[in-house]
């Protein structure tokens, strides 16, 4: 597979059929998602003409519960379609009370996310206490919105605060702000909004809503090319902060996949009839 | 202290013929449609609560009229950032106008005309905000209407609307309204349209609050959601006679 510069456009040359509409990055990233399905196969363009926004790889969520906020991700970074690192933490921290989920371009999101923790690490010492999870939300707001043209991605901030207790803010592509009970994002968001839809309740305890997270990045990298690896959550209340970890084996099956197993040799000493058949 | 932006250098857009100053965007957190009537004792405004991300329906709670100082309602459609930042200009407006404290305040006239000066001179720089604006309001009596677009466009109006709203429910304000209307009488109206606009739109959802403004003040609704009616004998078997088609 061979990029070509062709009169300002970037076009693809494969030997299988790769389908056009898949836009690959020019530097690694959180995993490309396609443009939106319903686009035919065209000629990827550096400067699109289009409006659908296209997805970004990763699945990220934040949830409140009574007394605080369950963040989570998956694990995966990839460039095109290989996993430059199966294992990232893509939950950040910003204060010490305050997280970010990131998705979108790995190098955008996380120089945004250096800036505003210098830049909150001042105001906590000009303020003489903890930021407040608005500021910081705001913060990442600002930088977003002022550079639009230039970033490509879609954050949700969460956190803990004395004033306005457990809080999570959507910061999409483009720059909106919007304060939610619970926000998901990412490529690998597509697959849950119907989950969420039928599964949130407010008011939830602590473990109930880290046991949905953990669901939910589950069965988002199910189905999400973009999305695997491991679950990581981060939970934040007013006791502080704890970290979790979530490996394959520990997670559900999901329709139409398969207990894990050493090797087949294990299978079939175990069973007796018929294990290997035409 | 304002956060420093990142150069230009590093710019995905740089492959575009104009570096260094922004080109056209495009829009991702998107409004729809906004209604305005005036009636009898004021004006009345309404909207969907939905912020679509390109043809999915992402947020279902976006309140997109608000009430700017007194005298004035503001909707938009389009970018929610972008409304969200013009927000925060007519913050900082309504702010010094306060600390005047000169007996005096900004009315639904002068608010249009500050936001069409904004919107057209960010056209000018061929860096728009991606909205339509509705603002309605009253002041000492007077009724006002109006609306401006992303690129400055402007007009004042007794009914007004954005988006799909412009097809849909223009006809039937022209059709229907009246200068003597009670406000029930314009709830209904718009209700006819947001009905209309929710079978026809796809990025209608089914909640949406209705904003009236008259000398005593503003008031915006709860969100609320309307029935739809669906038991058309036709629409049950549709191809009933003429099988294949739809």
């Amino acid at each position: 597979m061979h990029f070509t510069w062709r009169r300002g456009l970037l076009r693809l040359s494969t030997g299988a059929g790769w389908p056009s509409s898949l836009r690959f990055p020019h530097q690694s990233c959180l995993g490309f998602g396609c443009f939106c399905s319903r686009s035919p196969p065209i000629e990827v363009a550096m400067d699109p003409d289009h409006n659908a926004p296209h997805s970004m790889g990763t699945t990220i969520i934040g949830v409140t519960y009574d007394g605080g906020v369950v963040l989570g991700a998956d694990s995966r970074t990839s460039t095109g379609m290989y996993v430059a690192n199966r294992t990232s933490d893509k939950i950040t921290q910003l204060t010490d009370n305050v997280y970010i989920c990131r998705s979108g371009s790995a190098a955008d999101s996380q120089i945004v996310s250096d800036y505003v923790r210098y830049f909150l690490h001042q105001h906590t010492i000009q303020l003489g206490q903890p930021a407040t999870v608005k500021v910081a939300a705001n913060l990442v707001r600002l930088l977003s919105y002022q550079n639009k043209n230039m970033l490509q991605m879609g954050v949700i901030v969460g956190g803990w605060d004395k004033y306005e207790g457990a809080q999570i803010y959507s910061v999409p592509l483009g720059g909106t702000i919007l304060r939610q009970p619970f926000a998901i994002g990412g490529s690998g968001s597509s697959y849950l909004y119907g989950f969420f839809d039928k599964e949130w309740k407010e008011g939830m305890s602590k473990d109930e809503a880290e046991k949905l997270v953990v669901e939910a990045v589950s069965l988002a990298i199910a189905r999400d090319g973009a999305s695997g690896g491991v679950v990581r959550t981060v939970t934040i209340n007013a006791d502080g902060v704890a970290r979790n970890f979530y490996t394959g084996d520990s997670l559900p099956l999901w329709h139409e996949e398969l207990e894990p197993q050493d090797s087949l040799l294990d299978i079939l000493s175990s069973s007796s009839a018929e294990p290997m058949s035409t | 202290m304002e956060p420093v932006g990142l150069s230009s250098a590093s710019s995905k857009d740089s492959t575009s013929l104009d570096v260094g100053s922004e080109r056209n965007r495009y829009p991702y957190v998107t409004g729809t449609s906004v209604l305005g009537v005036k009636y009898k004792d004021g004006v009345a405004l309404a909207a969907d609560l939905g912020g679509s991300y390109g043809s999915t329906l992402r947020y279902k709670s976006v309140e997109r009229i608000k009430a700017i100082g007194k005298h004035t309602l503001l909707g938009a459609s389009g970018e929610i950032s972008d409304f969200q930042e013009i927000l925060r200009y007519l913050d900082e407006l309504i702010l010094y106008d306060n600390m005047w404290d000169d007996g005096n305040s900004l009315g639904p006239k002068e608010i249009h005309n500050y936001l069409n000066r904004v919107m057209y001179n960010r056209r000018n720089k061929f860096n728009p905000l991606w909205n339509s604006l509705v603002i309605g309001g009253v002041k000492n009596g007077q009724k006002y209407l109006g609306m401006v677009g992303m690129i400055g466009t402007h007009f004042e109006d007794n009914h007004v609307a954005t988006g799909f709203g412009n097809h849909l429910a223009r006809p039937i304000f022209r059709d229907e309204w009246r200068e003597d209307m009670t406000f029930e009488e314009a709830v209904r109206l718009l209700e006819k349209c947001l009905r209309v606009l929710l079978y026809r739109d796809r990025s209608a959802i089914n909640k949406f609050q209705i904003a009236k403004i008259t000398d005593e003040g503003v008031t915006i609704s709860q969100p609320y959601s309307l029935k739809t009616f669906w038991g058309f004998s036709a629409f049950k078997d549709p191809t009933k006679g003429a099988e294949g088609s739809w």
